[in-house]
């Protein structure tokens, strides 16, 4: 298409039925190209055009417009094609840098090229309202560690205080005194454990949003060990069942109880293992805080449609749970007591990040009275809405895009 | 209004059959002067014209007192005090004795001593920190919705209780504690017990506390938590002094409990946490009317929730505190409920 000034009267006629606008084409028979462009609105209010026009030229004038814009970017195109690609820098306030203009003289304030402008990416927590974050993951791991650490230590100390099972013989429990002492229960309890660890650490590594969810099960179960920290503590009660084999005490001999706190720490503190030869730890029970919280990450954060999965999980981790009773491994106060409170902070915690209300201190919100509030502002404080179950392969897996879809003539012009 | 009275026009006296001029409800005005001129039945029939519009009855009150449901609840912590007591009764069947059973290991009995007069002090604190609650509610406006929630976070945590008591016994924590012998299978004789402990209220003060076994956790420490959360929650925010005065009253008191050696320390702890916590949830769930609609609220998962949604259905906004004379003197007998307001009322009422 050659550029609207060399148009004649006939191109002019092409270019009003190719645009719909039949009506003008018999007035405008003498209209050649340059004349097309001298049109003004007056033009429109003298006959003959004022009998054509339903709207006094308004359309046809803004079609002109649009065709003018689109002429000079063709010829420009043409133009820097015939000049050896002689490209035009254009700065961020739109000037041409080289002081040539080209064959496109500005009209009506029209800069000839397609200018650049760039525009700063705002940050992430702006962009998206799920940050990842991974930095506060990482506190939140740390601070797990430091829990499951002191946890470990705590265990060595009050092993040192339990009676022994001659002079303090079990707590009477209702539980043991309906159903006696099953010896494989306990393997069971910990296969369930470790199965559902498994499936959980399975599902979160598909999870899109990993780092927020990793962030709140190490917030979460950092929090409950701590709390087992201090109940183990100041209370000792004697082991549950003459079954007990607890390592002998060592009093004061702090290589040796640091070589034991090491092995726990290895074994993961299951009996499995071999690592559970400890006594003293059954105010409240580690292996239901387990198998509770697994149980519920993995119901949160798992899609609908697989309704049978956590039911499965379910099943999974009640008979894990009647299991630690059935073994006489933990008094029946223990078991309640760590379901209660996993819970409880479970519920307690994920209302919270959901409720934009609650993330605020008020006189309303008696929920920042607890003593977590401010780690717990640190980390959700840039998550906005509730996390959405979406999925996505970890990064190693993803294969890198190839094909780039072109959108739009400028696009097409960068590359 | 205008179209209609043309259109009911039947009063053969206005010739003219145009408008009032200027009057802007000319139905009320014409109207008058017609009934005062036409006498009664003009009247009526004038006011046959009248469409009553029914309005709905608006936000009315928003914290409605419902006495109701604060007897329900009422009755539901009486059951679970009886509850308790009964449990408590048969617990004590169950205590090893001491000679079998040492106490258990405790970090603090082992840097502390035991002060035989602590658990009087306990005590006497409980029932003064109960009696200054008991005063403050009397004199809250809105002491159904208040008292309500009282009556059923006690309940439930004696009902906690009941079953953390039962499910497994702890021995008794001092050699010093005196045990009142067992009765084995003696059912009067353990109704009688559990009567002497319901009207001793559980204290030792007066000498019903003689069972053992009621350990985990701390019935002590319930109430006298309990007791100071609800004092802060429903008085002044200005009044910081009074609060500092009922927290160190609460707080002495759980330290005796301790000290008297009464209670392990793991009762005591997870008893304060377990109050502590019951509360806040409840409350943030009154308070916050987004919480109640809200799809995603996980709060909605305790089995007490429907309890919860009968008592604080029609409570629809945070309980100001204000205060007024318990005895309201009734003004509303006095005032005449004949008095005539308007022509309507008048004119229906004839």
């Amino acid at each position: 298409m050659k550029e609207v000034r060399l148009w004649t009267a006939s191109d002019v006629s092409d270019w009003l039925t190719d645009e719909g606008l039949q009506e003008y084409t018999d007035a405008f028979q003498d209209v050649d190209g340059p004349a097309l462009l001298r049109l003004s609105e007056e033009d429109f209010k003298a006959s003959p055009l004022s009998l054509v026009t339903g709207d006094s030229g308004r359309h046809l004038l803004e079609r002109i417009k649009t065709l003018l814009l689109t002429s000079h970017m063709k010829a420009h195109k043409n133009n820097n094609n015939n000049e050896n690609g002689h490209t035009v820098i254009a700065l961020a306030n739109g000037s041409v840098s080289n002081g040539k203009i080209h064959n496109g003289i500005p009209k009506n304030g029209l800069h000839p090229e397609p200018v650049r402008i760039l525009i700063p990416q705002p940050p992430e927590q702006e962009r998206t309202p799920y940050p990842t974050e991974w930095f506060k993951t990482g506190v939140a791991f740390l601070y797990a560690l430091f829990c499951f650490l002191t946890t470990t230590v705590v265990i060595s100390v009050v092993h040192e205080r339990v009676p022994p099972k001659e002079e303090s013989p079990p707590l009477p429990d209702k539980f043991f005194d309906l159903f006696d002492r099953v010896e494989w229960a306990f393997s069971i309890c910990e296969i369930n454990g470790m199965l559902l660890v498994g499936l959980w650490f399975m599902q979160w590594l598909l999870l899109k949003h990993r780092s927020i969810i990793g962030r709140r099960f190490f917030f979460i179960v950092g929090t409950l060990y701590l709390y087992r920290c201090m109940t183990m503590y100041v209370t000792t009660l004697p082991v549950p069942g003459m079954h007990f084999k607890c390592s002998p005490k060592i009093f004061g001999d702090w290589e040796a109880q640091s070589r034991r706190v090491m092995k726990m720490m290895a074994g993961g503190g299951l009996s499995i293992t071999g690592s559970h030869s400890l006594c003293g730890d059954y105010l409240y029970s580690g292996h239901t805080v387990m198998l509770t919280l697994t149980y519920l990450f993995i119901k949160e954060y798992s899609p609908r449609r697989f309704w049978w999965y956590p039911w499965i999980c379910w099943c999974l981790s009640a008979v894990g749970i009647f299991c630690i009773l059935l073994a006489h491994d933990h008094y029946t106060i223990d078991v309640l007591l760590a379901y209660f409170i996993t819970t409880r902070l479970f519920w307690w915690y994920h209302t919270m990040a959901n409720q934009q209300a609650l993330k605020e201190i008020s006189t309303g919100n008696l929920f920042s009275r607890v003593w977590w509030f401010y780690p717990f502002q640190y980390f959700e404080s840039n998550v906005r809405g509730i996390v959405p179950r979406n999925y996505q392969l970890p990064f190693l897996f993803r294969t890198v895009t190839c094909t780039r879809v072109k959108y739009s003539k400028l696009d097409s012009r960068e590359s | 209004m205008a179209s209609s009275d043309h259109q009911g026009n039947k009063d053969p006296t206005n010739t003219d059959g145009t408008p009032s001029p200027g009057t802007s409800c000319p139905v009320h005005s014409h109207a008058a002067e017609e009934a005062k001129r036409n006498g009664l039945r003009k009247a009526l029939v004038r006011h046959r014209d009248y469409v009553k519009i029914s309005v709905p009855e608006g936000k009315g009150n928003r914290l409605p007192s419902e006495w109701w449901k604060t007897f329900i609840s009422l009755f539901y912590a009486i059951l679970n005090l009886v509850l308790t007591t009964f449990m408590i009764t048969v617990v004590h069947e169950r205590v090893p004795p001491k000679e079998s059973s040492p106490p258990l290991p405790d970090k603090f009995f082992d840097y502390i001593d035991r002060v035989q007069w602590a658990f009087t002090v306990t005590e006497v604190n409980g029932m003064v920190l109960v009696s200054i609650w008991s005063i403050q509610l009397l004199f809250h406006r809105y002491k159904a919705i208040v008292a309500r929630r009282y009556f059923f976070l006690l309940g439930t945590l004696y009902m906690y209780r009941c079953v953390t008591m039962y499910v497994t016994t702890l021995p008794v924590p001092g050699m010093h504690m005196v045990c009142a012998p067992k009765l084995h299978g003696d059912s009067q004789a353990m109704l009688q017990r559990v009567l002497q402990l319901l009207s001793g209220g559980g204290l030792s003060i007066t000498g019903s506390h003689l069972l053992c076994g009621d350990f985990l956790y701390s019935g002590h420490t319930v109430i006298l938590t309990l007791t100071y959360l609800f004092l802060k929650e429903y008085s002044p925010r200005s009044f910081w002094w009074y609060h500092l005065l009922c927290w160190l009253t609460a707080a002495v008191g759980v330290i005796c409990i301790l000290v008297a050696h009464e209670h392990y320390s793991v009762d005591v702890v997870v008893a304060y946490f377990i109050t502590t916590r019951l509360f806040y949830w409840y409350h943030t769930m009154a308070n916050l009317q987004t919480l109640k609609c809200s799809p995603n609220n996980y709060l909605t998962h305790t089995w007490w929730n429907p309890v919860f949604n009968l008592f604080e259905r029609n409570v629809q906004t945070h309980v100001p505190c204000s205060f007024c004379w318990p005895i309201t003197w009734p003004p509303a007998c006095l005032k005449n409920p004949c008095k005539k307001y308007s022509m309507v009322q008048s004119s229906r009422e004839e």
